[in-house]
């Protein structure tokens, strides 16, 4: 028994340096990676929608979007939110750029993990550009009577883009229309 | 280099055949001829140009690889063509033309040479060829069909007398019966978002239900049965094949139970569950099930393939039951309109696991 | 020399993958690209060679019954030191590799070589041994993620290699293309293993 309590003893001691260690170590890098994640998100913003100020609004169900106002007249320059939904391998996420009548000015895609070749093609220009100037109900791929043609293999995650970002403008849109009510 | 020449050494008894894998392979050729016969009569010369490509690239590297390997050189025996002949027939008539090609060497050289050669491969070579074309290229083994002369290529030619004015009624619809193969139609069918849509479009009609009765009309069926489809090279036809598949059956070549029992899951179970959803099954589903896609070619063609299936007579049904089973998981809800490449290669891997539980006892052996 | 025998012994002859076929999950999942495998196999090199040197410098105080636990702390520490530098100060590599960071710490090839190496040897060789076997990891990373993302992108190290009338071979950079491009760099080691 005295035994395996010297060998827990060890372990923990071992155990403990390692942890003291790792510590040490995440206090060095967390506030970098903390700062780096802030500065991309803003970077991303301030590329859909250039020169704009972003604030942030909460959203009555509790998600974030972002509103941009031009940093000298304060006058609403559009939106921004993430939109996000099950593609055909992954959760494929999108950041949206909106204009105040819910144009689109540009999408970027910044996570996914779809098929190498086929899906993953959906971060090419050639896919995302299309987007822009779209209303909300043109948000369809060309199959489901929109004008969003499909990246050729990958239908799946096109559509699951589309659909995403349609709905998540729907969603900002209303969340807009009853707050200015009031 | 003469086989006779050497000394065979069996148990007995000992009986000798005129068989030789020679003769196999050049009578199943044979038996292909009809199929390709009408894929160049309904596409025209270029079926047969991709046909001969894959077949001819399949026979080169074999003997490539065979000089390589510093063993005998049996090209002559057929096996690579008839590899080379049935992958291209997996092939749509508007794919390029190094598309067979590459198919064909990777058949031969991945599929079979890596193994050892002709009775070592663990797989159907055509149909690895085939996967490896639909993994690396999927947009062109799917896009760019051709459908046969003044025919729609879904094969529904019918459809007009059932909404004469279709295009205008749903031009979702429309594109649909027009541009798709007919298992591609059947799939689409069964995505249910699709379908509330056109419905709409059609402004309430039940249109689904209408293209869906449609599949399994005789005039369909017919089409079916003769070849005025859009589909693979060696698919188009369902006649050319029965009557290649009679021929083998006839010169014992190729045995009865995998066949009938691969068609004969697919014929049950299409009935019981291939219907859309809510509403009743025809008697004509199965038909429409057996005759369209490489259902025959591959029942008859390559799931009879020695190497890779089960040498006993259970092992066989087996077989056959498995491959049906998946042919229909894999239409009705998996993710591609066909799927009797991906059933029989998936039935040729648990080969040795099935001839394992099959085994019989030996005479004598007291059952435990 | 020892040490130079310790060193290059991983490149070639006991190569870690091709030879001890250890570590095959990381090597199967991050070659789709020459940079995941040589960021992966660079990760897994500065690892081997810290585990080593502390395995090494503890055998002593180890008790027997309990190394492989203590030898598990002491990897996990340091991929998560990779894991955290990475994040903070390489953001796009940590986010292609992803989960295999993480994985390091269950990689065959660390816990093999601590057990069989660097617990019974000194300091010196066991660093030697952990560069040399993490080089000869990344080396062999490398050579199959080239293989797959000329084969499969059209590209090396993102630039283009290929005429742009190359279709790129997707199955090379999907899971089935990774075993058959190890299958035949084996078959192409031991041929030239056997001729020699």
């Amino acid at each position: 028994m005295k035994y395996y309590l010297k060998l827990g003893f060890i372990l923990l001691i071992f155990c403990a340096i390692a942890s003291g260690v790792l510590a040490y170590i995440n206090t060095l890098t967390a506030p970098i990676i903390a700062e780096r994640k802030a500065r991309e998100a803003i970077e991303t913003r301030s590329a859909l929608i250039p020169g704009a100020e972003f604030h942030e609004v909460q959203a009555s169900d509790g998600s974030i979007f972002y509103e941009a106002r031009d940093p000298e007249t304060q006058e609403i320059m559009g939106y921004t939110f993430n939109a996000s939904d099950l593609g055909y391998s992954s959760t494929v996420q999108t950041m949206v750029g909106v204009d105040p009548d819910f144009k689109v000015i540009a999408i970027r895609i910044v996570d996914q993990a779809e098929t190498p070749g086929l899906g993953a093609n959906c971060t090419s220009p050639s896919f995302t550009d299309q987007y822009k100037g779209l209303a909300i109900e043109d948000l369809y791929v060309n199959k489901d009577g929109g004008v969003i043609v499909p990246i050729a293999g990958a239908t799946i995650t096109s559509r699951c883009i589309a659909n995403s970002i349609r709905k998540k403008a729907i969603e900002v849109r209303d969340e807009i229309n009853q707050g200015g009510g009031e | 280099m003469n086989s006779k020449d050497k000394l065979i050494v069996s148990p007995a008894p000992h009986m000798h055949d005129k068989t030789t894998i020679p003769n196999i392979m050049w009578h199943v050729v044979l038996a292909l001829v009809p199929a390709l016969l009408f894929a160049t009569y309904y596409w025209g010369f270029r079926a047969l140009l991709l046909t001969l490509t894959g077949a001819v690239t399949a026979v080169v590297c074999e003997a490539i690889i065979q000089k390589l390997r510093k063993v005998p050189i049996t090209v002559h025996d057929g096996s690579a063509f008839l590899t080379g002949l049935l992958l291209a027939f997996n092939i749509h008539v508007g794919a390029p033309i190094w598309l067979p090609i590459v198919g064909a060497a990777f058949a031969i050289i991945v599929g079979k040479q890596v193994f050892g050669g002709l009775g070592n491969n663990p797989v159907n070579p055509a149909l690895l060829g085939r996967a490896f074309l639909m993994a690396s290229w999927p947009t062109r083994m799917t896009s760019g069909w051709v459908a046969v002369k003044g025919f729609a290529m879904s094969g529904i030619n019918n459809l007009p007398r059932i909404a004469n004015n279709l295009q205008e009624l749903s031009p979702k619809a429309y594109d649909l019966v027009t541009s798709a193969t007919p298992l591609g139609v059947a799939k689409t069918l069964r995505d249910s978002s699709f379908v509330a849509d056109i419905n709409a479009q059609a402004g309430g009609i039940d249109l689904s239900g209408r293209i869906f009765n449609s599949l399994t009309e005789m005039e369909t069926l017919k089409n079916l049965f003769w070849g005025n489809i859009g589909g693979c090279i060696g698919e188009v036809s369902a006649f050319a094949l029965l009557l290649g598949a009679a021929y083998l059956l006839y010169k014992n070549i190729i045995g009865w139970r995998i066949p009938l029992f691969y068609i004969g899951t697919v014929f049950v179970l299409s009935f019981l569950f291939g219907g859309l959803p809510g509403s009743g099954s025809s008697i004509l589903l199965p038909f429409f099930h057996i005759f369209s896609g490489g259902l025959l070619l591959g029942a008859f063609f390559m799931a009879t393939d020695y190497t890779t299936t089960p040498l006993t007579k259970k092992g066989r049904i087996v077989f056959g039951i498995g491959c049906g089973l998946l042919t229909i998981v894999i239409r009705l809800v998996g993710g591609y309109p066909e799927g009797v490449s991906y059933s029989i290669l998936f039935m040729n891997v648990m080969t040795p696991l099935i001839d394992r539980l099959t085994m019989p006892k030996a005479f004598g052996r007291v059952k435990k | 020399m020892k040490f130079t025998k310790e060193l290059t012994k991983g490149f070639v002859k006991d190569n870690p993958i091709f030879v001890l076929v250890l570590g095959l999950c990381p090597t199967l999942a991050v070659t789709t690209s020459v940079i995941n495998g040589l960021g992966m196999g660079l990760a897994a090199t500065f690892v081997l060679m810290c585990s080593n040197t502390i395995v090494s410098m503890i055998k002593n105080i180890t008790p027997p019954k309990i190394r492989i636990p203590i030898y598990i702390v002491v990897i996990a520490s340091f991929v998560t030191i990779v894991d955290m530098v990475m994040a903070a100060y390489l953001p796009a590599l940590h986010k292609s590799l992803g989960l295999f960071i993480p994985l390091i710490v269950v990689n065959c090839i660390i816990l093999g070589r601590a057990e069989a190496f660097a617990s019974k040897n000194n300091v010196l060789m066991s660093i030697a041994d952990g560069i040399g076997m993490g080089l000869g990891f990344t080396l062999s990373l490398v050579v199959i993620a080239t293989v797959r993302e000329i084969l499969g992108a059209g590209t090396w190290l993102g630039m283009r290699v290929t005429p742009l009338s190359y279709d790129p071979m997707l199955i090379a950079i999907l899971a089935p293309g990774a075993f058959i491009t190890l299958g035949f760099l084996m078959a192409l080691i031991n041929m030239i293993k056997e001729k020699k």
